[in-house]
């Protein structure tokens, strides 16, 4: 056992701690290495765990089979999603900043006991958050994601949130300072875009987190009795602070390895480091603002306020995400043409690398977080259409097409592709690693429509353990939805299974892989390189596959976006 | 030809922009900035806004104003509330509405007004001849918030709780008859 792990973070270095990447050709140092490898092993743990409760929620709310009662639903749900939108993510976050930083710089990690403390100290808070959750009773509930006060919840948890988040400040700080040695004693450089995006993630992670720690903090005064009474409305206000601020982190985190991944495996190049930076620029100005979105249909803002807010002033951060939409699909077709990879309109895509799971990953990663997560995301977004959508089944659906699908196939991508360039092993069975995005993207998709369509047409709502079949004491249910429910059902237990297919491949790989030989690339670098020589410069590249692409994103998201004001304009007239 | 890993060299800023990213810029922009002043414009000539007067409430005070308002209000034989005049108080608490069951007149507008007695609460609403139909509102309880309604179609209207309140949440549904006048 402590031979297997010591052997999983080992690798072949010189005798200054580096070793060449035979896929990216980076020099990679073992303190950068290792402690990426200690974060993502951590989010994978998490993984499971969420996972195990994916299980019991979405067989619970298939009412069919009605798998846990209402009395440990809550419970179950808040496992779910502290374990999956929190740790997963978190914890593979601040191993993308140990990538993006150190890595790509081809630097050490510094204050490597800083990160471990950071780590310990995310662990403890993990560990913490679960146990409350776990044994809330009595008058206590369980706290779901939001823990929305005046709800009586468990002390301790607010605590442990606290930790948490000081932990991941601490974790943060290495990368930090790498930034900061960069700049100080590197030269007068640009920073390479994935560190560039790494570092403007960072930031909007440290405001997110203060947020954090002030609304869990509220809680806590308020639960101890510092503070007599708490007001609800401006507990929402912080709180989505850090809970819309962690999806602009996953966000932001998921386009860097975007970036990443296309480059590594496919080829990409970019395009235009003017507008790539711009979007990211235009993100640190605007995307907290997003938070507001969650709080269009609360009584205790002003309309301006809400205008401004949910729009991320005028859409900037909106228009931010178009730009990538852009400029990562024409990275990749312009670094394919340049190598005469494929012609045609689509030749380059479909040329590409589709049985590398890396590759399909991100790719499904990118096309549906555009088109489902992020076109329900300004739809929900508006502050009208908002109250069709708040709190019901559809917005369950808008981030699990973000952050299950997005983010999560992203993550999954990254994750093989550190099981082949950071543990050197190969997969246990390249047929089943390649079938993993097919699959997951697959079912998930499907599941996450399903959730959309229920909530929107027929106003299934969100948190709750039976009603589509009983609503119990009345004699109303909403039983028109089982059919679709039934079809969400079924698709939920495959996008189950593809998670569980996901876990075996990787954790078996890192345990019974083949080890891969120095040089080995097994497999993962790209024709031709990881970027053409000569040719063009790059803005003269054809990118009409990719502006076909995008031209069809708009026509869906104008015909979702009219169809949507449309259901809304046939409601009875609703306020001043 | 610049990878992402790559320190971008010269004068990058100055690089030209491919004329068809230049376009897609360009329709994005426009996009952007469309669907901010249609949902801006909305606010001005829209039906169907969830906008209105918001009050600072201390819970306790809310019920007593919904009692008072019930014990003014008249009852038909089911024992459904009548309201008195073009108010109409919804008081939300774990697991029940108070004022709930009302009998309305449909195509007349009502001032609804939405509080809660204890936790925070979800008012989710759908006529039960049209489930698409439905709309979502989030109750406080240190907030009143008053929202004018005029239901065109008669028929029987659900209201569930979709915020969780506690054990007990997905009990927790009300009623509202509107009427033919
Ligand atoms: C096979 C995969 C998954 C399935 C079948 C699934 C299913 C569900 C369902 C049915 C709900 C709604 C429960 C309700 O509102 O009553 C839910 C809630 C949630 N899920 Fe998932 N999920 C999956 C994966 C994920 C992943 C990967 C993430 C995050 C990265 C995630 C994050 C969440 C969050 C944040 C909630 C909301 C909890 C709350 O209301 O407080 N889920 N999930
Ligand atoms: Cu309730």
């Amino acid at each position: 056992m402590v031979a297997t792990l010591s052997q999983l973070f080992d690798n072949d270095y010189d005798e200054e701690g580096f070793r060449t990447c035979s896929v990216t050709g980076l020099e990679i140092h073992r303190t950068a290495e290792n402690h990426v490898k200690l974060f993502g092993l951590t989010a994978v743990v998490a993984m499971v765990v969420g996972g195990i409760f994916a299980i019991t929620v979405a067989m619970t709310r298939w009412e069919l089979i009605g798998l846990i009662g209402e009395a440990n639903y809550y419970r179950h749900l808040s496992m779910h999603a502290w374990n999956l939108l929190i740790f997963w993510l978190v914890f593979m976050e601040i191993a993308i900043l140990y990538v993006g930083g150190p890595m790509v710089l081809g630097r050490r990690l510094p204050l490597t006991k800083v990160a471990k403390a950071g780590w310990v100290t995310m662990v403890a808070g993990a560990l913490g958050i679960n146990y409350f959750i776990w044994t809330a009773s009595g008058a206590e509930v369980a706290p779901l994601l939001t823990a929305y006060v005046p709800l009586n919840i468990p002390t301790g948890f607010f605590a442990s949130a606290i930790v948490f988040l000081v932990g991941a400040t601490i974790a943060a700080v290495p990368f930090l300072a790498t930034i900061w040695k960069e700049k100080r004693w590197g030269t007068d450089d640009t920073l390479p875009l994935v560190t560039f995006g790494a570092f403007i993630t960072s930031i909007i992670a440290v405001q997110a987190i203060l947020g954090g720690i002030a609304a869990f903090s509220y809680g806590l005064v308020w639960k101890v009795g510092i503070i007599e009474t708490i007001n609800s409305g401006a507990y929402r206000t912080l709180f989505w602070t850090i809970g819309h601020g962690s999806q602009q982190i996953n966000l932001l985190a998921m386009i860097t390895v975007w970036y990443f991944l296309t480059h590594v495996v496919g080829g990409a190049v970019v395009v235009s480091e003017k507008v790539s930076r711009s979007a990211f620029i235009l993100y640190l100005f605007f995307i907290n603002l997003g938070a507001a979105h969650h709080l269009m249909a609360d009584p205790a803002l002003g309309v301006g306020w809400k205008l401004f807010n949910t729009s991320y002033a005028f859409y900037g951060a909106a228009f931010a995400s178009m730009i990538h939409a852009f400029a990562i699909p024409a990275g990749l077709e312009a670094g394919r043409r340049q190598r005469g990879l494929g012609g045609g309109l689509f030749g380059w895509l479909t040329s590409a690398p589709w049985r590398n799971p890396v590759f399909s990953a991100t790719i499904f990663s990118i096309i549906l977080f555009g088109f489902v997560g992020g076109i329900t995301g300004v739809l929900m977004g508006q502050l009208q259409l908002n109250i069709t959508w708040h709190n019901t089944f559809a917005t369950v659906g808008h981030f699990h097409a973000t952050v299950a699908v997005g983010t999560t196939l992203a993550f999954m991508g990254l994750v093989f592709f550190v099981i082949q360039t950071m543990f050197r092993r190969d997969f246990v069975s390249g047929t089943l690693a390649s079938l993993v995005p097919y699959f997951y993207a697959g079912a998930m998709g499907i599941a996450t429509l399903a959730m959309i369509y229920l909530g929107i047409l027929y106003g299934v709502p969100r948190r709750t353990s039976s009603v589509v079949r009983n609503i119990p004491g009345a004699d109303f249910s909403i039983s028109a939805a089982a059919p679709l429910m039934s079809l969400f059902g079924v698709f939920a237990v495959l996008a189950i299974l593809a998670g569980v297919l996901f876990l075996l491949v990787a954790l078996g790989s890192l345990l019974f892989g083949a080890r891969l030989e120095r040089g080995d690339d097994a497999g993962l670098r790209p024709d031709g390189g990881l970027t053409p020589d000569g040719g063009k410069p790059v803005h003269a590249v054809d990118m009409r596959g990719t502006f076909a692409m995008c031209l069809i994103f708009m026509a869906t998201f104008v015909v979702l976006y009219v169809l949507n004001w449309f259901l809304l304009v046939q409601l009875w007239s609703i306020g001043a | 030809m610049p990878g992402p890993f790559d320190k971008p060299e010269g004068n990058w800023w100055d690089e030209p922009v491919n004329r068809r990213e230049g376009m897609w810029l360009g329709i994005a922009g426009v996009w952007s900035l469309a669907i901010f002043g249609w949902m801006s414009g909305f606010t001005r000539f829209g039906d169907q806004n969830p906008v209105g007067e918001t009050y600072e409430v201390d819970p306790s005070e809310y019920r007593e104003t919904v009692q008072a308002y019930i014990d003014e209000a008249d009852e038909n034989e089911e024992g459904h509330i009548i309201p008195p005049g073009d108010s109409v108080y919804i008081g939300a608490f774990r697991f029940n509405w108070d004022g709930l069951p009302v009998v309305l007149e449909a195509g007349q507008e009502y001032d609804i007004h939405l509080g809660a007695y204890d936790v925070q609460h979800g008012f989710s609403i759908r006529p039960e001849h049209s489930l698409s139909q439905q709309i979502n509102l989030q109750i406080l309880p240190d907030t009143e918030w008053v929202i004018p309604m005029s239901f065109d179609d008669p028929g029987t209207y659900h209201v569930i709780c979709n915020e969780f309140c506690g054990q007990g949440h997905n009990s927790m549904h009300g009623t509202l008859y509107v009427e033919e006048p």
